[in-house]
């Protein structure tokens, strides 16, 4: 059997009073790409801080690719990498020069920083201060700097907030790409419909706690089984929504149908946000709403 | 400790620091205006001045090491005297303080001379006297079998800053200056804007914390170190001692350093530092500067335990033959402990912090 990607058990971390995790595990096997959704200060962050050896546990064990972390952080730092959230690159340095001093950090050629600038489509910008680039292209150079030591487990904090659509979908490409090259993903984000695109696995982690792991579709389909919708767009234009477990709603789609009133039909599959919504009790982009708020 | 990647963070941030508009005024501003002080103080601590009357029929060797051997104690003035009576009159009619009468042949002979001095010779007078010995012995092509070496001894009641050029001391505390912007303005912006901007997280990730802060240590080392030696060579400040003057310099500069990257990594906020840093430096520039002028009091034994005025002492006795204040061991000790406080509290929150 092959060693996990990540392995972790019963994983504690206590800052104070505060506990950022609490009791988490969970494992993830060569070449998934898995998913790892929480509202903000759900312990997401703090995991993936342990898991690339930045935080020591309180207790539990945290492994990656079979060493243990943060004790072994040196036999498996070219083997990992991590995309942040936040955009933390040398604005004053070109894209160039940002890849070329981690080429050196990480012992590989130069030229692999050449390499990844193609591939996230940089190579025209290279000489370029990376504080005239955009977010998408700031986005796209972490992303390089993350492919630098071709890594077999890549971690994703929220790699597509604040991207456009054409830029959230390039990148999704590269990381299936990857992930068929046998490199693990680990990624957390808001965007439910990210999660369920692109991980063959999702944990819900709520309060340090994971409350739900599973696969999107095995979560979505535990959903279904309490209450089965479907939307109906009617001739004249309206739509109304039906709970087929509802007798009376039923009968009304079975009159609707006879009466040759009904335009389309369309099932309410739930969501991974409804999944969500149902295990943590709000959504994920109530968090968004609250940084508004805070922001104001 | 992977050196390959301590030098990879250290080239970064030299790199970077020269794209810093902020960095670059921390650094040019203590040297300016060591430059400005140099230009517009002008001296009035001038060398005592000796007029010596020499007969040489060898031709002038006496006087040449004679002039070598007062080097930068005694400005000596020569007054060529035609025999031994014009010499003697010279000195009765205290137009010269000493007479020096060399026997002729002097080469492959017993080195000879007669030295006339008047009844009420100077102390300036009786120095040069005392070195007549040394300069005849190497004007005869030999080494003098004993080394006589004078030097002013201060009087008891000279502070400091008398026996050191305006100009100098200016420079010296331009210096200082330059010291604490490296140390605790020019080296917390930098860790600060690093952990400001997620980069420091990023270095984590492919090295280790003390590899991060050694770079950074050593970038501020760097700072200082060339920081220094520009000024000097730029206001040509006449250092006697280098080895003590630059020892000193880069002593303050490491014992401040650990101190700068505590500030950084408390204060993860570059702007901030950048703007009220130099509030907090007044204080030590102040301090360093108030070693010259001060010497006795609670003041006194305030600068005996700090670094940065043990320092700016150390500086001053490099700066002249003097010696203002022959700080010796006790000074380097001040230095040192505080050193290590400041890189074992760093190491201490560096390991809290989990950098």
């Amino acid at each position: 059997m092959a060693t996990p990607a990540v392995h972790v058990v019963d994983l504690t971390k206590h800052y104070g009073d505060v506990h950022a995790l609490d009791g988490v595990s969970l494992q993830t096997e060569p070449g998934e790409i898995f998913g790892l959704l929480g509202h903000n200060g759900a312990g997401k962050s703090t995991l993936i801080r342990i898991l690339t050896g930045r935080a020591k546990p309180t207790s539990g064990r945290a492994q990656v690719l079979g060493h243990e972390v943060p004790r072994e952080l040196e036999a498996v730092r070219g083997e990992i990498n991590l995309v942040a959230e936040m955009p933390n690159v040398y604005q004053r340095a070109t894209a160039k020069e940002n890849l070329e001093l981690f080429c050196t950090l990480y012992g590989v050629p130069k030229s692999r920083g050449t390499d990844a600038l193609e591939q996230v489509r940089l190579s025209s910008v290279a000489g370029r201060k990376v504080k005239t680039f955009s977010t998408g292209m700031r986005q796209r150079l972490l992303l390089a700097r993350a492919l630098l030591n071709n890594p077999r487990v890549l971690f994703l904090d929220e790699p597509t907030r604040g991207l456009d659509p054409q830029s959230a979908r390039d990148l999704h490409e590269i990381v299936s790409v990857l992930a068929q090259g046998g490199s693990t993903i680990f990624l957390t984000t808001h965007d439910m419909n990210e999660a369920d695109k692109l991980c063959q696995r999702v944990a819900f982690l709520a309060d340090g706690k994971v409350v739900a792991l599973d696969t999107p579709r095995a979560l979505k389909l535990g959903l279904r089984n309490e209450a089965p919708e479907v939307d109906v767009v009617l001739e004249d234009g309206s739509d109304t929504r039906l709970k087929l477990g509802e007798p009376r709603d039923a009968q009304q789609l079975q009159d609707l149908i006879g009466a040759r009133r009904v335009r389309s039909l369309h099932s309410l599959e739930p969501t991974l946000a409804d999944v969500f919504i149902h295990l943590a009790g709000r959504s994920l982009q109530d968090d968004h709403a609250d940084e508004e708020e805070h922001k104001r | 400790m992977n050196l390959g990647r301590v030098l990879a963070i250290l080239l970064k941030d030299l790199r970077d620091a020269m794209r810093d508009g902020r960095i670059i005024v921390l650094l040019a501003l203590p040297i300016g205006l060591a430059v400005f002080y140099n230009a517009t103080i002008e001296d009035d601590d001038e060398l005592p001045k000796a007029s010596v009357a020499i007969v040489d029929p060898a031709g002038g060797d006496v006087g040449r090491e004679l002039r070598s051997a007062a080097g930068k104690s005694v400005d000596v003035e020569f007054v060529e005297a035609r025999d031994e009576a014009a010499a003697r009159r010279l000195v009765a009619e205290d137009d010269s303080a000493v007479a020096v009468i060399v026997a002729p042949a002097l080469r492959g002979r017993p080195a000879r001379a007669e030295v006339l001095v008047g009844a009420d010779a100077s102390p300036t007078a009786q120095s040069v006297v005392a070195l007549v010995p040394d300069a005849l012995t190497r004007a005869a092509g030999r080494e003098p079998t004993a080394q006589t070496q004078v030097r002013s001894v201060a009087a008891t009641d000279q502070k400091p800053y008398e026996l050191i050029e305006q100009r100098a001391l200016a420079v010296l505390i331009m210096i200082v200056m330059l010291a604490a912007f490296v140390a605790m303005m020019v080296v917390p912006i930098q860790t600060a804007e690093e952990l400001e901007t997620g980069t420091f997280g990023a270095l984590r990730l492919a090295a280790t914390g003390p590899e991060i802060l050694a770079a950074k240590a050593l970038a501020g080392f760097i700072y200082g170190a060339v920081g220094i030696a520009v000024t000097v060579a730029i206001t040509k400040l006449d250092v006697h001692d280098p080895l003590l003057f630059y020892g000193a310099g880069l002593a303050m500069i490491v014992s401040l350093v650990g101190f700068g990257l505590l500030l950084g990594l408390l204060v993860p906020n570059a702007n901030a530092i950048n703007t009220y840093g130099s509030f907090g430096l007044f204080p030590v520039i102040g301090l360093a500067a108030a070693a010259f002028f001060v010497d006795s009091g609670i003041l006194m034994t305030i600068l005996d335990v700090l670094p940065f005025s043990q320092a700016a002492r150390l500086m001053g006795d490099g700066l002249s033959a003097q010696q203002p204040f022959d700080a010796g061991p006790v000074a380097w000790a001040v230095i040192a402990a505080w050193a290590l406080l400041g890189y074992a509290i760093l190491a201490r929150i560096a390991s809290r912090k989990e950098l």
